[in-house]
């Protein structure tokens, strides 16, 4: 009923392919934007800030990174974590070596430097493909790793070989650092990522996205009626690590507050490829998706047992959390291999032609 | 399908449920929550347990004993984080509401935690580990690092390997084999300052933390360099490989020494006879017939309040997670004295932790007489730079070798001081305790 | 002409200059290589007959080191724990093929690749409640594996090698013969090969798919204890051994992976050079800890020159 679809049709093309073929969709994402900038600002604490929200769109936009290459274009890639690095080197030298500038423009110019280290890294995709492929970004992922933790200049010589993040006002409100309040931090990577959104839902409906998919799908017809290969694959490659390299500015300036080398490991390009994978391939939305389901489920699981009054050690919780997280992913493959976003959509169908399903 | 649907609707509703419990931890009257950010899983899990064991019976020991700290018990609670930074950054969210100390237990937890302590207003307590400059307590006013800082270490391992004369090591050469990790880096400006003034030539290997198991690299290169001494800031996993590793090379052991960390009879039980001879500075030392030791016993393990492994009791790292809660605790009843109230907040106790008074009486009155070097902190020095003792493994167990060693502060104050001023030069703005005239 | 020097010159003159030493790293590159190899040939059996990249090779080789420690700690006699592990890895591989493998059939590559990291995780929980996470030691000396080391004093210097890593490159050789003869030889063998050749084919010919992804992921359970047994008796058995995974993943580039040969070359060809490289390059050049890259970066120049890898099918992943 609520998504009755009858009265609204469309005259041209155009209006067929707008973003919002469907009215309700529109509401519904404008309550959605509602609930994110109003509601749960004025509900959450500092810890549903610090350990859901901010998160959850740091680890969504890092994923929405992974999918343009990986969902769109169709390269397989392991190296999300090195590269998110990347972006967050490039905004601490920024900032260190221009102490004036905006922290805007400092993280806006760090995606520059990860995009150019992965279109680096994305030329062997030229040779190779599928699982080869995906081995070769782990030599990025192993090697830029390796490069933070050896290459001094980048941590400004400090003994501790981590990266410690300075106040940062902007209109006299400190934004990034320990003095930043979590609600002013949530804000600003709200702000960011909706807009990073914003401009990938375009790229991926336009000719770009279309060249992507069509790559993606066989690449050899794709060449055969004249796209570029070289091109399409170099900027899916760019495009990806400047979102990529944004997150990771974000996951650290925005988030975490300090960072050592390590905390760029393979493990961080597993969990934003959990993210794609259980949220869906080839959707905007199944990032949001699954970046709530992997943030959430371990605070949830640990959360669980205590509110039962169940003892169980932190330990115990632990290999719990982890046992169930592998079998929820296991779960989720079989249960649907196209992800949250395609539960979604088969959702949606059924609610447009409710209550008469022939 | 339909059943999927509502399972994901409740989703946000569950997700309501957890932070709520999350977020308000009990709160009981007349109790005082400590909240340890332990690591029972992972990676270095082996060496986490047994301290958390330790940490975890003492509370309970005071609470059955004395019925907590005057009066008040202490409602002891962990946040696993499996040493990893993420987790550990979550654990100080969550807990830093109802916890009045936060225990990061990794260095590079602790660096994460770091600037917000002075905006949370919440104490950090890292015993014999984190970042060595946070000795400095008038740049780090809420970072404690009792009773030595590694730096303490370092210069009391190069004491004890010249036999306390420093000019011997002229001409020598010296490896450090550390963590390829912020706390294995820790100890690097200090022996580079050493090895200036000495003329000793110092050279750091570093153990990739996935390489940690498979060390031939390292070692080959050991081999090649023919050092005079080997010196291990080693964790976990890391240092079983080292040790036999250097067996394998018939590397001397009685030239290779170890941190606090790396002096883990668990570890060194894997390897047993090849690690013989193999040394490590402790600044605790296992006494299991001391009376703290015994109360655990009957109060706690013979009680069944709490399991620990066998044979864990008489560990070197069981029993210093023992004088790890301890710091707590006499923190807590410093506070409670000076402020004249039973449950003490977070600022209070930073109060307490500043004015540490461990002589050896008191330690004494604690039943942990000759358990741990005497020492007192204050608001400019918040390490208490207590002594160690060198530890050697004889193929079974650890027994001391050394009488209580020295720190050497004249090395030490100024590089604490640059290095402090260059972290708070870099965080700036950074508040610095200004009341602090000492 | 200092910097070319370090890099052209020195490290040869080193090598001929201290040839014990040399021998040495060599050695101890070889052991390292096998390996990497037996980890590689656990990954190249799965994909040959299923087309699954299976991460959890890695996370198996833990689970059965410590099933086989953990059995020993009950108090089972080592020779009795062998058979009852491989028992474990048996059941273990008849539950993967019943509750994932099974459901996910016909599915495209990287959902099978992510189910498997699925496995890792749950393994990993599994393996941690049960067994806990200390350290422990492999049971060696009574699996009667030597444990002294023979020394040899070539060219006035010495070279050690240890009677355990002995034991570990000849026992490689023969589960790799032994491997080999099955696969070419016997009625299953033969039919894991054939379902790899092709699909539709096998089953149209009456090869039970179900049976023989039993079989073969039992086998990489085999190997997967193999391995475990060897490299915990260099270092211990834990959950950090894992990592080692990673390891294989660039030796399974080099080599192919489709291919059993590709696999045992591409290994011992990795473990030798990242040493070599590591000892003189990488240490005194560019601060060492280079073993993590190398054999990514060698093995990413290598496909740019040859997409399908050393001995991979050629056909299969031109662009």
């Amino acid at each position: 009923m609520l998504y009755r679809t009858v009265g609204q049709f469309k005259t041209s093309y155009h209006a067929d392919h707008a973003l919002f073929p469907v009215k309700q969709d529109a509401w519904l994402l404008g309550l959605i934007l509602l609930l994110a900038f109003v509601v749960l600002p004025a509900t959450a604490n500092e810890f549903v800030f610090k350990a859901l929200l901010i998160p959850v769109l740091i680890y969504a936009l890092a994923s929405l990174g992974l999918n343009i290459l990986t969902g769109y274009a169709g390269q397989l890639s392991l190296g999300t974590g090195a590269f998110m690095g990347v972006g967050a080197y490039a905004c601490y030298k920024l900032i260190t070596i221009f102490p004036e500038m905006n922290i805007v423009v400092a993280i806006a110019l760090s995606g520059f430097f990860s995009a150019a280290v992965g279109m680096a890294f994305g030329l062997p995709s030229l040779r190779i493909k599928g699982f080869y492929l995906a081995i070769a970004t782990l030599a990025a992922q192993f090697f830029l790793v390796w490069l933070f933790e050896k290459w001094a200049w980048l941590y400004n010589y400090n003994s501790s070989g981590a990266i410690q993040v300075p106040t940062l006002t902007m209109f006299g409100i400190p934004v990034v650092g320990p003095n930043a309040t979590a609600i002013v931090q949530y804000y600003f990577v709200l702000v960011v990522v909706c807009l990073i959104t914003w401009f990938s839902i375009n790229i991926t409906r336009g000719r770009i996205g279309r060249i992507w998919k069509a790559v993606r799908d066989m690449d050899i017809a794709a060449e055969l009626v004249g796209i570029n290969l070289m091109k399409a694959k170099l900027s899916a490659f760019a495009v990806s690590s400047y979102i990529v390299g944004i997150a990771g500015a974000l996951f650290v300036f925005l988030w975490r507050g300090a960072a050592e080398p390590v905390l760029f490991d393979i493990q961080l390009s597993f969990r934003v490829l959990f993210i794609v994978i259980i949220g869906g391939m080839g959707s905007i939305l199944g990032n949001y998706l699954g970046a709530i389901l992997i943030v959430a489920l371990p605070v949830i699981i640990s959360a669980v047992p205590r509110a039962f009054g169940l003892p169980i050690g932190s330990a115990m919780a632990e290999h719990l959390n982890t046992m169930i997280v592998g079998a929820t992913i296991i779960g989720f493959l079989i249960l649907e291999p196209h992800g949250l976003a395609r539960l979604w959509a088969i959702a949606r169908e059924k609610l447009i032609i409710w209550p008469f399903p022939h | 399908m339909k059943k999927n649907l509502i399972r994901y609707a409740l989703l946000p509703a569950a997700l309501a449920l957890a932070t709520a419990f999350g977020g308000a931890a009990a709160f009981a009257e007349d109790s005082i929550n400590v909240t340890n950010l332990s690591y029972r899983t992972g990676p270095f899990a082996a060496t986490g347990t047994p301290i958390m064991n330790g940490q975890r019976d003492y509370m309970i020991m005071l609470n059955e004993r004395d019925g907590g700290i005057n009066g008040v018990k202490i409602s002891y609670d962990e946040c696993e984080t499996g040493y990893n930074t993420e987790k550990g950054a979550e654990c100080y969210e969550k807990t830093k509401a109802s916890s009045i100390v936060t225990q990061p237990w990794s260095t590079g937890i602790t660096l994460q935690v770091l600037p917000k302590s002075n905006v949370d207003k919440i104490p950090i307590l890292a015993p014999g580990y984190g970042f060595s400059p946070m000795a400095d307590g008038k740049v780090f006013q809420w970072a404690f690092n009792p009773p030595a800082s590694y730096w303490d270490g370092a210069s009391m391992i190069l004491k004890n390997i010249s036999e306390g004369n420093l000019e011997s090591l002229k001409g020598k050469k010296v490896v450090l084999l550390h963590l390829d990790a912020p706390y294995g880096k820790e100890p690097i400006p200090l022996l580079q300052a050493y090895a200036e003034k000495y003329g000793f030539t110092f050279l750091p290997i570093p153990v990739g933390v996935k390489e940690m198991q498979n060390q031939s690299a390292q070692w080959l290169q050991i081999r090649r360099e023919r050092p005079d001494f080997v010196l291990m800031w080693g964790w976990g996993a890391m240092n079983v490989g080292a040790v036999t590793e250097a067996a394998k090379t018939k590397f001397p052991m009685d030239k290779f020494i170890g941190i606090w960390w790396s002096s883990h009879d668990g570890d060194m039980k894997s390897v047993g006879e090849a690690g013989k001879g193999y040394r490590a500075i402790s600044w605790s030392l296992p006494h299991s017939e001391s009376p703290v030791m015994q109360d655990i016993k009957k109060y706690v393990l013979d009680a069944k309040k709490a399991e620990i492994g066998e044979g864990e009791f008489d560990w070197v790292f069981y029993q210093r997670g023992v004088l790890i809660s301890m710091f707590t605790v006499e923190g807590i009843r410093a506070a409670q004295e000076h402020f004249d109230t039973k449950v003490v907040n977070a600022e209070q106790l930073r109060w307490g932790l500043e004015n540490l008074k461990l002589d050896e009486a008191r330690l004494k009155e604690i039943g942990m007489d000759g358990m741990i070097g005497p020492f007192s902190t204050s608001c400019s020095n918040h390490a208490g730079h207590a002594g160690a003792w060198m530890l050697q493994w004889d193929g079974a167990k650890f027994v001391k070798v050394s009488d209580l060693l020295q720190a050497d502060q004249d090395m030490i104050a100024p590089l604490v001081e640059t290095e402090a001023k260059k972290y708070a030069d870099a965080n700036a703005p950074w508040p610095i305790n200004e009341e602090c005239k000492m | 002409m200092e910097f070319l020097n370090s890099i052209f010159v020195k490290p040869f003159a080193d090598m001929v200059g201290a040839p014990d030493f040399l021998l040495q790293v060599l050695w101890e590159g070889l052991v390292a290589g096998v390996l990497y190899a037996l980890i590689a040939l656990g990954f190249v059996l799965i994909y040959k007959s299923s087309r699954i990249f299976n991460f959890a090779q890695g996370i198996m080789v833990v689970f059965a080191a410590l099933t086989l420690v953990g059995f020993h700690e009950k108090g089972v006699p080592a020779l009795l724990a062998v058979p009852l592990t491989l028992l474990v890895m048996f059941i273990l591989a008849v539950a993967i093929e019943r509750a994932v493998l099974r459901p996910l059939v016909n599915q495209p590559d990287l959902i099978l690749f992510m189910a498997t990291i699925g496995i890792t995780l749950f393994l990993i929980g599994f393996g941690e409640i049960i067994f806990g996470g200390e350290n422990k030691v492999m049971i060696t000396e009574q699996l009667y594996i030597p444990t002294g080391s023979f020394e040899f004093e070539p060219f006035g210097g010495f070279v050690s090698i240890e009677q355990k890593d002995l034991t570990a490159v000849i026992g490689a050789v023969l589960l790799v013969v032994g491997l080999l003869v099955f696969l070419n030889r016997s009625k299953m063998g033969r039919a894991i090969r054939a379902l790899g050749d092709d699909h539709q084919a096998a089953l149209s010919v009456g090869i039970s798919l179900s049976t023989i992804w039993v079989l073969v992921w039992f086998i990489a359970g085999v190997i997967a204890l193999a391995t475990g047994i060897v490299w915990g008796a260099r270092a211990g058995v834990s959950f950090a051994l894992e990592v080692i995974a990673f390891k294989a993943l660039p030796v399974l580039m080099l080599g192919g992976l489709e291919s059993v040969l590709g696999a045992i070359v591409g290994g011992l060809a990795i473990g030798v050079l990242e040493k070599l490289f590591e000892i003189y390059w990488g240490q005194p050049l560019l601060g060492g800890n280079t073993e993590t890259w190398f054999a990514f970066v060698l093995a990413l120049v290598v496909l740019l020159f040859r997409p399908q890898g050393l001995f991979g099918e050629k056909i299969i992943e031109r662009v």
